[in-house]
């Protein structure tokens, strides 16, 4: 049939004329005859039509007639729908009608060979190939095609003279004709012999094909059709669903959140799935397009929820999806698939539970009223009306959702600046208070460091026999005369200069520290000479910070030497004096608890001598070493030149440290051992 | 009784119906509508039948709202498809779409929610006056693991339904308790020889009925 039915397609320019040959061009909607041609072939065939129902129908065999409409078929306007060809088995209610038909098709070519393509007011469709195409693609026999194929026929033939018959239509009667098919088809799919290899889901698809293919090509009488109110519920509902634009989420008890950008995305799949119903012919498109708009419902619950929702949730949500979609012919498109998908579709599986949600969603806008949404009737009258003015969330992100997106995007913009600026800033008051506390620690540290382990000045020991050594050296020394002047000398000197300096007198005790003074200054720079010769460790301890960091100290100390007595000298010693008198100071504090041994004793011995002198040097001079050093290199000319060469060498100022005046105050450290000294101090010195 | 609450249920269709009719099981398919009053624990109670679980939830389960579960009893695959229903009052008035055609439904009650049992009172009164009229009635008073402080009283309940012929039993969706056996109860309950039948669906008993069992429909 079909390979017969398909050259007929194309269409030569002669058939752009109409084919009665009055001069207008036809179309091929009218079949290729121009609309008055049109209209006056259909009313003959009815008449026609109608006259056949009286005389009844005809005894031919099918298998003539489908010979006879081939035959008699027009070359060119062949429209591919061999509705004349019938199973032999039938019996169903349409057989006779039928057989009804195919009489009339006798009887129309007998009338004129050109009129029977009229009997169809039906297109040549690009969409009927394509069924061809699927139908052979179908995993079931091909006996079982050929059947499908004949039933496809046959109800679009009976959807046809349904509607083109005269009597009073009413859609009811359309449905049950078509469900009436659904459910023959689907006893043949089930219980045909032909069908018996073929798999459950083939014998499925081989149902949704025959249901597609027919409402697909039978849509335009099918949907909404003339006589029924489908249109003026659609403009209804329509109108309704615009009223009800003040609805929000809020109301609906939905957990949409209108306001959050990628809620809104997936209302918007959700709409635009549910405005596509429309453009989609067979029911079994529709309700995918409905279950995959419930589905993106379902997803935006998900993420809003964090579970799978619920029925609670859902019906809420397609409500208001509903309402903000209004979708057009919504009533029609509704109506549409309850009338002619196949009942067990709508009534069971997710499509039908997703549909009937659907239903339900609609039902509840048409009749909602107040108490329905939680306000009061009032309320909702006057939101209705229009008298009471609203804001929804929803409309207003709508509306003013350009400039209002980009202003919100550019607040929370600013918003993250400052707060990286007020970051920044309270970092850096945060990074100044830590340079404050690290300050205050490391001095902190340093000053306990310093408490723990201050500058002490320990007692120099000397081993006894050391000091019987150094008393044999002095007198080596002792015989140059020189240095023994000298150095007693020094001694007094420095008593005195010590005295000055701390300034505490203690009379009672002076006499008696006169008589020690003189051992005193022996025993200091033995001492001293100790550890020159054998452990330089003490001396360091004594001397390190003013010796070494005086270096001139030496020189100045060893310029005293020559001049014992005069100014200079005194002046002198007090400069020196007070460059190390404040490490000296240090030991007081802890090495002259013991009260024993300190110098501040020993600075009381001479006071009484040199006291005024040296009182007022020690004040009025300032405490600079290097003035101290000029002041003696003019003073004494030879000897502080003489002196001053061998400064530089370290050693040897070292090794003239010893007798140098301002280590006196070490000297009293000795009295720790003083039995000792003091008796081989008796025996030295003589 | 064999059960196997969470065996695959497209193969055991599918098996059902081969035309050679090796397989002795027959299937059936049945709708079973959840009413209730919102916050009972309809989609709890049945997430942990269908997916044996409470709170954790599978990333696919996208929805609770629908739901199929296959189970076996004897020699008859029974595959529910479930339909929740929205609980609030303002949509009670939409019920009667979900429950056309249902060949089941449990209405469910919170125990410590004595409004909750008043209104499962009025859904069994309409599905009595509205529903196809064999349809099957569970009453279920959820969360029984809160007994403890219950305000609707087993006995109370248990009495309600035998004067309204309902299948009644206590349930846990949280522990568990008696999710299964409810169901297990509806199916044993449900006519089974012509469940499928009744509404045009596709599935359909496939010529194995000189195999059938004479004990196919308890009720």
């Amino acid at each position: 049939m079909s390979k017969a039915a398909r050259p007929s397609l194309r269409l030569g320019q002669q058939d752009l004329k109409c084919r009665t040959g009055c001069g207008f061009y036809g179309t091929p909607q009218n079949d290729g005859l121009c609309s008055m041609c049109f209209r006056d072939v259909r009313c003959v065939q009815r008449k026609l039509k109608q006259k056949t129902d009286e005389t009844g129908p005809g005894s031919s065999s099918t298998s003539q007639i489908a010979a006879g409409s081939l035959e008699r078929r027009s070359p060119q306007h062949g429209h591919g729908h061999g509705h004349q060809v019938k199973k032999p088995e039938q019996d169903t209610p349409g057989t006779l009608q039928k057989k009804k038909f195919t009489a009339v098709l006798q009887k129309t070519l007998q009338a004129g060979a050109q009129k029977i393509t009229q009997q169809r007011g039906h297109v040549p469709d690009p969409t009927e190939g394509q069924f061809l195409l699927q139908l052979r693609q179908l995993r079931i026999p091909d006996d079982g095609k050929r059947k499908l194929k004949l039933e496809i026929q046959r109800l679009d033939s009976e959807i046809w003279k349904y509607m083109n018959g005269n009597g009073g239509k009413n859609i009811n009667e359309l449905s049950d004709l078509v469900q009436n098919a659904y459910t023959k088809v689907s006893d043949i799919v089930h219980n045909d012999p032909s069908f018996e290899i073929a798999t459950n889901e083939d014998r499925d698809s081989a149902i949704d094909f025959f249901e597609k293919v027919v409402m697909t090509q039978n849509h335009k009488f099918l949907f909404s059709p003339y006589f029924t109110t489908d249109e003026d519920s659609d403009v209804k509902v329509q109108k309704r669903i615009r009223q009800l634009s003040w609805i929000t989420a809020k109301h609906l008890d939905c957990s949409i959140d209108e306001v959050n950008s990628e809620a809104r995305d997936l209302v918007y799949n959700a709409i635009s799935e549910l405005v596509g119903i429309d453009s989609y012919y067979s029911p079994q498109e529709k309700l995918q397009c409905t279950w995959r708009c419930c589905r993106h419902i379902f997803e935006l619950l998900k993420r809003a929820t964090g579970g799978p929702a619920s029925a609670d949730d859902f019906l809420p949500a397609l409500i208001f999806v509903v309402l903000k979609a209004n979708p057009v012919r919504l009533h029609s498109n509704i109506n549409f698939v309850t009338r002619f998908t196949n009942a067990s579709r709508v009534m069971s599986g997710e499509s039908g539970y997703y549909f009937t949600n659907l239903c339900s969603a609609i039902a509840f806008i048409e009749y909602l009223n107040g108490e329905s949404l939680g306000i009061s009737g009032e309320e909702f009258d006057a939101l209705m009306s229009g008298q009471q003015p609203y804001s929804s969330p929803w409309e207003s992100a709508l509306l003013g959702c350009e400039s209002l997106h980009l202003i919100s995007e550019n607040m929370k913009r600013m918003e993250m600046l400052q707060k990286k600026n007020a970051l920044i800033s309270s970092e850096i008051t945060s990074f100044e208070k830590k340079l404050i506390d690290f300050q205050r620690e490391v001095t902190e540290r340093v000053d306990t460091v310093i408490a723990k382990a201050p500058l002490n000045l320990l007692p120099i020991k000397t081993p006894a026999f050391l000091i019987g050594q150094a008393r044999a050296h002095l007198h080596n020394e002792n015989e140059a005369g020189h240095y023994q002047a000298n150095m007693l000398s020094g001694g007094t000197l420095t008593t005195q200069s010590l005295t000055d300096v701390v300034g505490s007198v203690k009379p009672a005790m002076a006499s008696e520290d006169s008589g020690l003074s003189l051992k005193d200054t022996s025993m200091g720079s033995m001492g001293r000479l100790s550890p020159l010769h054998q452990n330089l460790q003490p001396a360091e301890h004594l001397f390190a910070s003013p010796i070494f960091n005086y270096t001139a100290f030496d020189a100045v100390s060893l310029l005293e030497e020559p001049s014992s007595e005069g100014n200079t000298d005194v002046l002198m010693l007090g400069s020196e004096f007070q460059g190390g008198l404040t490490n000296i100071n240090y030991d007081f504090d802890l090495s002259d608890q013991s009260g024993e041994n300190s110098t501040a004793d020993e600075s009381k011995l001479n006071l009484d001598e040199f006291d005024p002198l040296a009182q007022t040097d020690s004040i009025t001079q300032p405490p600079s070493v290097l003035d101290s050093t000029t002041d003696s290199l003019i003073d004494s000319e030879v000897p502080g030149t003489a002196v001053l060469l061998p400064s530089p060498l370290k050693p040897e100022v070292a090794s003239y440290r010893g007798f140098s005046n301002f280590d006196i105050p070490s000297i009293s450290c000795n009295t720790g051992d003083f039995s000792s000294l003091g008796q081989e101090g008796t025996e030295a010195p003589k | 009784m064999a059960t196997t609450p969470r065996s695959g249920g497209a193969s055991g269709t599918g098996a059902a119906q081969r035309p050679n009719g090796t397989s002795q099981n027959k299937s059936c398919q049945f709708k079973l509508v959840l009413l209730g009053e919102s916050a009972v624990g309809k989609s709890s109670l049945v997430l942990r039948f269908v997916k044996g679980q409470f709170h954790e939830y599978q990333e696919s389960t996208i929805g609770a709202a629908f739901l199929t579960q296959t189970i076996c009893i004897e020699d008859t695959v029974v595959k529910f498809e479930i339909w929740d229903t929205a609980g609030q009052e303002r949509y009670h008035s939409l019920a009667p779409m979900y429950y056309r055609g249902a060949q089941a439904a449990i209405v469910v009650y919170d125990i410590q929610n004595q409004d909750s049992f008043q209104r499962a009172k009025t859904w069994v009164k309409e599905l009595h006056k509205q529903a196809s009229p064999n349809i099957v009635i569970a009453l279920a008073g959820n969360k029984a693991d809160l007994s403890n402080i219950r305000v609707v009283e087993f006995d109370e309940a248990k009495q309600y339904a035998e004067e309204n012929g309902l299948l009644f039993m206590e349930t846990s969706a949280k522990t568990g308790m008696n999710v299964n056996d409810i169901f297990l109860a509806i199916a044993k309950k449900l006519p089974k020889n012509d469940g499928a039948n009744n509404q045009g669906t596709s599935i359909r008993p496939n010529g194995n009925e000189t195999n059938r069992p004479t004990n196919n429909c308890c009720k």
